[in-house]
């Protein structure tokens, strides 16, 4: 555990370390700022409309103006950050769980189930997950589970795709054979052996689909079919602004700024990520690992 | 070989997996063809009447079987509301769906693959942090946000610089190909800047991991400069990679232009399966989806086909599986 | 392209820290490397700007095209095209439920007995004259000489026999409004007369609907996606949900001649994109317009026209008469007096009429009964307080309606009602699974629709319509009305029915829905009242400057 601590500081450390670490390590602190103090406190109270102020310029009240039925928009931004958090952690939990499902399945020494897999990933891929979304909504309605189940199974599908070739070396490297022989189960062949060697691919992906759902998540809300009526989220700010873009073009600024700058932020996070725990480019792991490695010798393994 | 018709069965078992999938789901959902048609004005009697009309009082088995036979005969049925062949209408809204992610993939192609080969050449931290940038940045815009950029920009009498229509597509279609191509300019181009970073960022990545692997080197050891190594040994080894992805693309285009196909108002598939399913026009659903899923099964295969034959060095690694598996 | 020399090119190989320098390479054995390395090449750099430039210069000369026929002359058009926006999904008008089939066809395409002009007054159309029996229950139509339809064939009284007949037999849509129908039989060629079993008031203006509409008996042809009728237009191209191509119907009979040869109509889901169309000049009328859009064309006097027109839109918030909270008049009322109508319509532009009771102003018994429940927070505080319910202790209740209304009513309702003690949870459904839970099955607490049909107060007296409103003084009240055989009488009653309903609180009222239309200047003979259920476009010209 106190490994664990050490390992992740020094990861934060060297990611610090970088300007393309810093920023995204200082927009993801932020949201999740943001999103805590969004459950307590906005500007202005989030479900309160003003027929006679809407569409107002930023002001002293309203620090990026009013929406079409006179809502704060900075409120509705502050508490659509924890809507589009918890969008970005369920579906990369949904896509990491799944992902590895799938490399499990396709590394396995059951031929059968190994062969079948790798084809049905390959024909599943290809459906793109806004028809998953659409067709999930026809019995679901507009809700946040669409678009964690349409886009974890998505990104869970590429993940399991890009990670293979990887995969695949690590399980017919010698590790895994004299693992095998000494009669290793296969769970814990493939999360001691397999795991580690898919890691760096795999955070970079999920990054990457964290990234991408808040895209989708603006995409289905503008369509009716992403976060429904009434809960805060960047993609309704957005949808619900860009109807009067021509009119009052300030105001769908806001929204497309703060999501691009999150996805940003989702992207760098992820390379920055790959880069500071790979003990290749990171010196200073090494030094850690060593360190680690040696004390664990040290207990007679 | 073996592969390929392993590949082929597995397409069809998904398609019928499919057929039965779409046709129960959509019975199960709220609400039917027949409420809709006959509106809030209506006693119930007449919507049991529109049901009886339009066959929906038979037994589930029935209607699907009856389905079944039709498409065995290529017939994809007609839509309950509009009375049209489903494959007609199919056809018109692909008429405009296809030549946008076709413009848009070209844009992206244009934007993409250059900018990933200058990036994977740039020399310098400061070069190569501003391509990272670009293809990030690119990336993540949110495609309403670019499409009303662009409007706000090029839109026919709203924009700053209007010169571009901005709105539908001409009434007479590809009869009017001149009209029918400027009014997917906008569309296309607010597509393929976002569809275009992910090209610039999959070029550079795939260049990148050949240079890392020595191909790169060993094409220099014989001669090239690392410009010519990357452009002409390097492009054409990433060359299946790429042909995957740009599959790929195309398939995850057919719906995720949606959003702009929503904004610019041109009614093209995506648009029209929302339209369908929100009228509960169950055939055309179930046509629409069959032929999509079909589709997008058809790329799947053509890509992997197309990746085995282009790259010899993946033949053999799955061979590699094969055997080990 | 690749052989051109490039000093970037060169630098950048010289430079490479990995590639040797050129001249060294000549040491290479491989004859071909070898004149590889002596091609002078050049970096991407110059391929990139290559691309940037042929790209820039294509939409340069797409945008030289587009912009060549701008330059128009002025003068009468022969085309013009409108832009509406709810679009019919097939052209069967008889089947298809959905104002958006009225709007097109009736008076362009196909016509009836009599139509509406835009006071919502019955006036002539093929039935030149009409006489009614003082019993109310016989009605004689002399038809115009000399009809014919689009295709050439005669109309004459048998099409129209035949067409009501059909009508009344096959149960084709709206046929339940002709109340008492009797019976139809042409007394010759030019004359028709209807029997009624009992008197119905509403008759004649049911005849200007879908129920007066005469349909060529002869003709064989696919009623979803073509239309054949005596109308001024013919339907020349129609694609679903998307567009309708009006022609001037050659073989046309009457005085309404086509004033343009040709109407486009198109329909635009998204408003923002309607407006750009008007804007970019795609459009020539755009109708409805969002008041909060029309501000750039009201302010530009010189080019466009924005007016707001009469209808009889009303949005109905109804409360379920026999859901479990609902059922409460004492919370009915509460709502209504928590709602604020005037800040609901001047978020919407303010174009929009307060409306307090289930008739608008077009139609007949209307009443101004806002005053019944005026925005009163302490009043519906006292009344919840009264139910049991508070701020404090709120009750819960589930709004549902259909997302062709958009999210901004529901987000400001459920603000408006937070303030007496009702936690609104807003469900925004598609339309098909609304008229599912609400319509068929009657379950939900709120709702809320845009009945934009005119006469329709039989709702309030059906004990069956979704309302769950069953008030027997009302329904009688409305037999009354109905069997009225004059005019005032029947106002009367119908406004005393009104009262009592509104009194009864069954519903909101939020607003009288006003269309507001725009146009270039230039554009003339664009209907502007109850363009949305009806729209005669023969009179319909555009002369640009």
């Amino acid at each position: 555990m106190k490994a664990a601590i050490g390992y992740a500081a020094t990861v934060l450390r060297s990611m610090w370390r970088h300007a393309g670490g810093r920023f995204p390590l200082v927009v993801l602190g932020l949201w999740a700022a943001i999103s805590v103090v969004s459950l307590f406190w906005t500007p202005q109270p989030l479900m309160r409309t003003d027929g006679y102020h809407t569409w107002q310029s930023p002001s002293a009240e309203h620090w990026l103006g009013t929406d079409g039925t006179g809502a704060d928009v900075f409120s509705w931004l502050m508490a659509g950050s924890r809507t589009d958090l918890l969008i970005v952690i369920l579906t990369v939990l949904v896509a990491a769980a799944l992902g590895l499902l799938f490399v499990a399945a396709m590394v396995s020494r059951h031929t059968a189930l190994a062969g079948a897999s790798v084809v049905v990933v390959d024909a599943l891929i290809s459906i793109p997950t806004v028809l998953i979304a659409l067709v999930l909504a026809v019995p679901m309605g507009a809700s946040i589970a669409v678009i964690v189940i349409a886009c974890g199974f998505g990104y869970g599908l590429n993940l399991a795709r890009v990670a293979r070739p990887q995969a695949l070396l690590a399980a017919q490297s010698d590790y895994v054979e004299s693992a095998v022989s000494n009669g290793a189960s296969g769970a814990y062949v493939f999360f001691r052996h397999i795991v580690p060697n898919i890691l760096p691919v795999m955070l970079v992906q999920l990054s990457l689909s964290a990234g991408t759902a808040v895209l989708a998540e603006s995409g289905l809300t503008y369509l009716g079919v992403g976060v429904p009526s009434g809960t805060p989220s960047w993609g309704h700010s957005l949808a619900t602004t860009v109807r009067f873009i021509t009119v009052y073009p300030l105001t769908v600024l806001w929204p497309g700024l703060v999501v691009t700058v999150a996805v940003v932020a989702l992207n760098l996070f992820g390379d920055a990520l790959r880069d500071a725990i790979d003990p290749v480019t990171n010196p200073e792991l090494r030094r850690a690992a060593g360190a680690t490695r040696m004390e664990e010798d040290g207990h007679g393994r | 070989m073996r592969f390929v018709l392993r590949r082929l069965l597995l397409f069809v078992v998904a398609l019928l997996a499919i057929s039965v999938a779409v046709f129960a789901m959509l019975r199960v959902l709220p609400g039917d063809v027949a409420a809709v048609m006959a509106g809030v004005n209506s006693p119930p009697e007449r919507v049991a009447q529109l049901r009886a009309e339009l066959g929906l009082d038979r037994p589930l088995a029935v209607q699907y079987l009856d389905w079944c036979a039709n498409l065995l005969h290529g017939d994809l049925g007609a839509s309950m509301l509009t009375g049209r062949s489903v494959s007609e209408q199919v056809g018109v809204r692909a008429s405009i769906t296809f030549p946008l992610i076709t413009l848009g993939l070209l844009v992206a192609l244009v934007i993409g693959i250059p900018l990933g080969c200058a990036a994977t050449l740039a020399r310098g931290h400061r070069a190569r942090a501003a391509y990272r940038l670009v293809s990030i940045v690119g990336g993540a815009i949110p495609a309403l946000w670019s499409g009303m950029l662009l409007i706000l920009l090029f839109g026919r009498g709203v924009g700053l610089i209007g010169v571009l229509p901005s709105q539908g597509f001409p009434a007479a279609g590809w009869g009017a190909p001149v009209q029918a191509l400027t009014s997917l300019v906008l569309p296309a181009l607010s597509v393929g800047i976002i569809v275009g970073a992910g090209l610039m960022r999959y070029t550079r990545s795939a260049l990148g991991e050949l240079a890392a692997s020595g191909y790169i080197e060993m094409a220099m050891s014989c001669g090239m400069t690392r410009t010519q190594a990357v452009r002409q040994v390097g492009l054409r080894l990433a060359m299946p990679q790429m042909v995957s992805v740009v599959g790929l693309t195309f398939a995850e285009m057919i719906t995720g232009v949606m959003v702009i196909e929503n904004l610019f108002a041109l009614p093209g598939l995506g648009t029209g399966l929302v339209t369908d399913v929100g009228n509960r026009d169950l055939i055309a659903v179930q046509g629409e989806l069959f032929m999509l899923a079909a589709f997008f099964l058809l790329i799947g295969l053509l890509v992997d086909l197309a990746h085995r034959a282009l790259d010899p060095r993946l033949k053999a690694s799955i061979g590699g599986n094969e055997v080990s598996a | 392209m690749a052989e051109q020399p490039g000093a970037h090119g060169r630098t950048g190989a010289t430079s490479s820290p990995t590639a040797p320098a050129s001249p060294t390479n000549e040491a290479s054995t491989d004859a071909s490397l070898n004149a590889r390395v002596k091609t002078p090449h050049r970096r991407p750099w110059a391929w990139i700007a290559v691309a940037a430039v042929a790209v820039v210069a294509v939409v340069i000369g797409i945008i030289a095209i587009v912009n060549r026929p701008a330059t128009q002359q002025a003068g009468r058009r022969d085309t013009v095209t409108i832009g509406l926006k709810l679009a019919p999904t097939n052209l069967d008008i008889r089947n298809q439920s959905g104002s958006a089939l009225d709007q097109i066809l009736i008076g362009n395409v196909y016509e009836g007995l009599v139509a509406r002009d835009e006071n919502n007054q019955v006036v002539p159309a093929l039935a030149a004259s009409w006489e009614e029996s003082a019993d109310g229950l016989t009605y004689t139509f002399h038809l115009n000489e000399g009809m014919s339809f689009s295709n050439g064939d005669e109309l004459n009284a048998d099409d129209v026999v035949w067409s009501i007949q059909e009508l009344v037999g096959k149960q084709y849509h709206d046929a339940s409004s002709l109340t008492n129908f009797g019976s139809i039989t042409a007394v010759d060629p030019n004359t028709v007369e209807l029997r009624l079993s009992a008197p119905n008031s509403n008759l004649l203006w049911t005849l200007a609907g879908r129920c007066g509409l005469v349909f060529d008996q002869d003709a064989e042809y696919d009623m979803k996606t073509e239309a054949i009728g005596s109308g001024p237009y013919l339907v020349s191209e129609f694609r679903a949900n998307d567009s309708i191509t009006l022609k001037a119907n050659p073989n046309y009979w009457g005085e309404h001649r086509a004033a343009t040869e040709t109407v486009v109509v198109r329909y635009f889901t998204d408003d923002n994109a309607a407006v750009n169309a008007l804007a970019s000049g795609d459009v020539q009328v755009l109708a409805p317009i969002s008041e909060n859009l029309a501000g750039q064309f009201a302010d530009d006097p010189d080019h466009y026209t924005v007016q707001a027109g009469d209808g009889t839109d009303k949005y109905v918030l109804a409360f379920n008469g026999a859901g479990e909270h609902t059922s409460d008049p004492r919370i009915r009322q509460a709502i209504r007096y928590a709602i604020d109508h005037e800040e609901l319509i001047a978020s919407r532009g303010g174009a929009d009429a307060p409306l307090g009771g289930p008739i608008p102003s077009l139609d007949p018994g209307y009443e101004d009964l806002t005053d019944l429940y005026p925005h009163d927070v302490d009043k519906a505080l006292e009344l919840m307080a009264e139910a049991g319910y508070g701020p404090d202790n709120p009750l819960t209740l589930r709004l549902e309606y259909s997302n062709t209304y958009g999210t901004d009513l529901g987000d400001q309702l459920r603000s408006q009602l937070a303030q007496i003690g009702i936690d609104l949870q807003v469900e925004v459904v598609e339309f098909s699974t609304w008229l599912q839970d609400v319509y068929t099955n009657k379950d939900y607490d709120l709702s809320l629709v845009d009945h934009n049909e005119s006469h329709d107060f039989y709702q309030w007296a059906d004990p069956e319509y979704y309302y769950n409103y069953d008030n027997p003084e009302v329904q009688s009240l409305y037999a009354q009305a109905l069997a009225a055989t004059d005019d005032a009488a029947r106002d009367d009653l119908l406004r005393q029915a009104a009262r009592m309903v509104s009194e009864d609180a069954p519903a909101d009222w939020l607003f009288n829905y006003r269309i507001t239309t725009a146009w270039v200047n230039g554009v003339e003979g664009f209907p502007v009242n109850l363009n949305q259920t009806q729209l005669p476009l023969w009179n319909l010209a555009y002369e640009s400057e």
